[in-house]
């Protein structure tokens, strides 16, 4: 490669503010302008977009997305990736509902969401250090995982649908941030849990760039080996890692089962994907080292407007899929060329 | 600090080993090493690829324990040091590769280390930023680089290389290091960029630090001064100031044989003509015209950014020009991409062999056969191994490889047999032309000489060759004509027997001398 060429470039980023510059340094910007973009689309098609209701929907539904999309993001920062967060999700949301259910129903909600977060971390944990000890790309440790965990838990937890569930995480399902009437009478409630998402992001946020894990993260998504001669402990790193995305899934798991009322072990598992999409939509590189929990967040965003808008502008809902996997390409190409043309 | 200082002043060397011997498995790599450093010195380690250089460092750093010996730090004796333990006392590493972290800033690159090793590699601390800051402020101004928020907030993967050797000495010296270690600092370096570094080595002495290199580059090594540490096969051989040997004794020296630094130039160019460039015009290169003959060995070279590069690029069509002519043996061609050079019998051997050249983790056999699979394989595209293996085997003695073993991925080579290997590669297509990239970059001593024995049986042979290099010594030694670039223009030519080094590099320099005054 040519020093001067390289030269030439490092005048280029110093210079001028453009548009280019900003996608470079915070691809996330596309996703922001994207987002922008179909609310305005669908408001002036819909203007029905913009009623509180809505929006409020859109909030509600991207809590558990947005949850293991931040799981996602960290392991992506670290150069891995997870595919058996649905599976932890499925795994601990199921297990504990049947616990409570059927030994402990008194439990408080609070320890429920404890022990929620504490089983997804130890399954979590068992990926991270089979991914440490059998140096074996993440993705495939994690296929296998998911199908062990799922695997687990049809056939020894139970397959059956639970409908009622304990009176405790229905309550903590509807439990109000604040609720009102809309035009047409309907009663439109935020609930609580909605407020896990920002502080699950916050606290994300802090990890990544306020302590020296957060930091060590982005040196192994950078290259593994360099940053371990430098002597960041791997192994820390990645059982940490995975223990925080298998909390949080454990915590998206439990939200799940609480939001909808009711139980299935079958839910979840196959949606990795679409998580998956959402944190590359945000700017984050599959190959790791980059990203933004910003980026993340407006990841899902895009996903989830997508997935509730489209029907609302009359678009069949099959077309979602569609919608989705242009826009991840166009925003592939996108940062692509911007990278190129450095 | 400065009470640490005063406790270690006049209280003897500041790491010793003694008697050190590693053997992994049945290899006895370093069989009975003692060295004794001093701060605020330089050393210069020397040695051909595979003489313990390598292993001797890596038990400095802690990254390997010896099997036998003492180390003794600061006056304390242990039998190993642990990476974080020789951290802590100070010693630093500027590996080969850097070992930057390419997604992360500047300021991280270069002060984030300091806040690890502080953490005593726990992560469960809070990242101090304006700690960093300061660190990495204070560090780049040590090596001259610019401490401005813009340059902190760089990702390393947008620097130049140059800039990346000194982001990473930076780092190495963020720390308070008492010994940093550079392994082949000056690998990709130019000249320019080269004496930046031995700045930035002086005034590491000043501070009391010691420097201790891992080189190949004689010429560098008596400009730096110091002390000279010669390995051969896992032993010291000599250890001495560098003044009190000619550069001919250190290479006898490293290589136990006797090296001259007489011309291996022997032949003399053919009158037919092989390849005629004429107004050539491509990205860095303005109008360039030139023609190599048969059995010519044509240098081309200037600093870095003087275009000679780009010109390897577009006679090679990796880079391909935009204007001008392109003609072998008298007939004008169109030379778009790498196809149509190899087309027609134009071979190129890149400068970074292992980003640009070779499948390291492939056998020497593959590599060999790489280009000429299509000759090699039948109407089904299966390949014949046999022939392969046969072609493999006689390039490899061609190019005189110092294993037997086709299987051996070429990754367990050292630099002289890969690029030997991957120069073996080009000669599987016999090419009329081939254009040699900076081919003794990183290459003992050894190798070198036998890289450029090679070189003369191929122009003996009839083919033209031109090697696009910076070092001077290597063109002067090889070459009938010595072509000096500048800004994308050809700004002298030299007769390579009748020329020195001080006239190359004082031609290299040109248009920037003018400039100045």
């Amino acid at each position: 490669m040519s020093t001067s060429r390289i030269d030439g470039l490092s005048e280029n980023t110093s210079r001028s503010f453009s548009l280019g510059d900003l996608v470079r340094r915070r691809p996330e910007s596309i996703t922001f302008m994207l987002l922008v973009a179909i609310c305005a689309i669908v408001a002036i098609v819909n203007p029905a977009f913009l009623q509180p209701s809505t929006l409020i929907d859109i909030g509600r539904a991207s809590v558990v997305m947005g949850l293991f999309a931040l799981g996602v993001f960290i392991i992506l920062a670290a150069g891995g990736i997870d595919v058996s967060f649905t599976a932890i999700a499925a795994f601990t949301m199921y297990s504990l509902t049947v616990l409570v259910l059927n030994h402990f129903p008194g439990m408080p909600m609070a320890v429920i969401m404890l022990i929620a977060v504490a089983g997804g971390a130890l399954l979590g944990i068992i990926n991270g250090l089979l991914v440490h000890h059998l140096k074996v790309p993440s993705l495939i440790v994690t296929i296998g995982t998911q199908y062990l965990f799922r695997g687990f838990l049809l056939s020894f937890i139970g397959t059956v649908w639970i409908m009622s569930l304990p009176p405790q995480m229905g309550a903590f399902g509807r439990m109000p941030l604040f609720q009102f009437e809309s035009a047409n009478g309907a009663l439109v409630t935020l609930p609580v849990y909605f407020l896990i998402l920002p502080i699950a992001a916050l606290v994300t946020w802090w990890i990544l760039n306020r302590t020296l894990m957060g930091r060590a993260i982005f040196a192994v998504g950078g290259d593994a080996n360099i940053a371990s001669r430098l002597g960041y402990n791997l192994r820390t790193v990645h059982v940490f890692l995975f223990g925080y995305a298998g909390a949080l899934a454990g915590l998206a798991g439990i939200i799940h089962v609480c939001a909808n009322r009711q139980a299935n072990p079958f839910d979840l598992v196959g949606t990795e994907i679409n998580v998956i999409a959402a944190v590359v939509l945000g700017g984050a590189r599959i190959t790791g080292g980059t990203g933004t929990v910003l980026g993340t967040i407006l990841g899902v965003l895009l996903i989830v407007v997508i997935n509730s808008v489209l029907v609302m502008v009359g678009i069949p809902s099959t077309w979602q899929r569609l919608v989705v996997g242009s826009f991840i390409l166009l925003a592939a190409a996108f940062f692509v060329t911007r990278q190129r043309k450095k | 600090m400065s009470a640490k200082e005063h406790s270690e002043q006049g209280s003897g060397p500041f790491l010793e080993l003694r008697n050190i011997h590693k053997r992994f498995g049945g290899v006895h790599a370093l069989r009975g090493i003692s060295l004794t450093l001093e701060l605020g010195e330089a050393y210069h380690l020397l040695g051909e690829n595979g003489c313990g250089k390598s292993t001797v460092i890596k038990i400095m750093s802690g990254a390997l324990e010896p099997s036998d010996g003492d180390i003794a730090l600061d006056g304390q004796t242990f039998s190993s040091l642990s990476p974080i333990q020789s951290l802590a006392a100070g010693i630093e590493t500027v590996y080969q590769d850097l070992s930057l972290l390419p997604n992360l800033t500047v300021a991280e690159n270069v002060a984030l280390n300091e806040q690890l090793v502080g953490a005593n590699g726990r992560l469960a601390r809070l990242f101090d930023r304006s700690r960093l800051r300061q660190t990495a402020e204070r560090a780049l101004a040590m090596v001259s680089l610019p401490t401005d928020r813009a340059f902190l907030g760089t990702t390393v993967s947008d620097l130049p290389l140059a800039t990346r050797q000194l982001v990473a000495i930076a780092r190495a010296i963020a720390t308070r290091a008492k010994l940093v270690i550079m392994d082949e600092p000056t690998t990709s370096l130019t000249r320019r960029e080269v004496d930046n570094l031995i700045r930035v080595v002086e005034r590491l002495r000043s501070e009391n630090v010691a420097v201790l290199f891992v080189t190949h580059k004689l010429d560098e090594c008596y400009r730096i001064g110091g002390h000279a540490i010669v390995f051969r096969d896992g032993q010291c051989v000599a250890q001495g100031l560098i003044e009190q040997y000619t550069k001919k004794e250190l290479t006898e020296l490293m290589t136990g044989r006797s090296i001259g630094s007489e011309r291996y130039r022997t032949g003399k160019p053919a009158e037919t003509e092989l390849f005629a460039a004429s107004g050539l015009v491509a990205p860095g290169v303005h109008d360039i015209s030139f023609t190599v003959r048969k059995s010519e060995i044509l240098g081309i070279t200037g600093l870095a950014d003087s275009g000679r590069n780009e010109l390897a690029m577009a006679i090679t069509g990796i880079e391909p020009a935009s204007g001008g002519t392109i003609s072998v043996d008298g007939r004008k061609v169109a030379i778009r991409r790498p196809a149509d050079a190899i087309g027609h019998g134009i071979g190129y051997v890149p400068e970074d062999r292992l980003a640009e050249g070779l499948f390291l983790d492939k056998s020497i056999f593959e590599n060999e056969i790489a280009l000429i699979l299509t000759r090699l394989s039948n109407a089904f595209g299966i390949i014949d191994k046999n022939k392969g293996r046969a072609i493999a085997a006689r390039l490899s003695e061609e190019m005189r490889l110092n294993t037997k073993n086709l299987d051996l991925p070429v990754g367990a080579l050292s630099g002289g047999n890969q690029q030997r290997v991957l120069i073996g590669r080009w000669l599987s297509i016999a090419p009329k032309l081939l254009v040699l990239h900076g081919p003794t970059v990183g290459v003992d001593v050894g190798s070198k000489d036998m890289i450029y024995r090679a070189i003369q049986s191929l122009a003996e042979a009839g083919m033209g060759l031109v090697i696009v290099s910076d070092d001077l010594p290597e063109l002067l030694q090889n070459a009938d004509r010595i072509l000096v670039m500048n800004s994308g223009r050809v700004v002298a030519e030299f007769e390579a027997e009748r020329a020195t080094e001080d006239q190359v590099y004082k031609a290299m320099l040109t248009s920037e001398l003018e400039a100045v005054q």
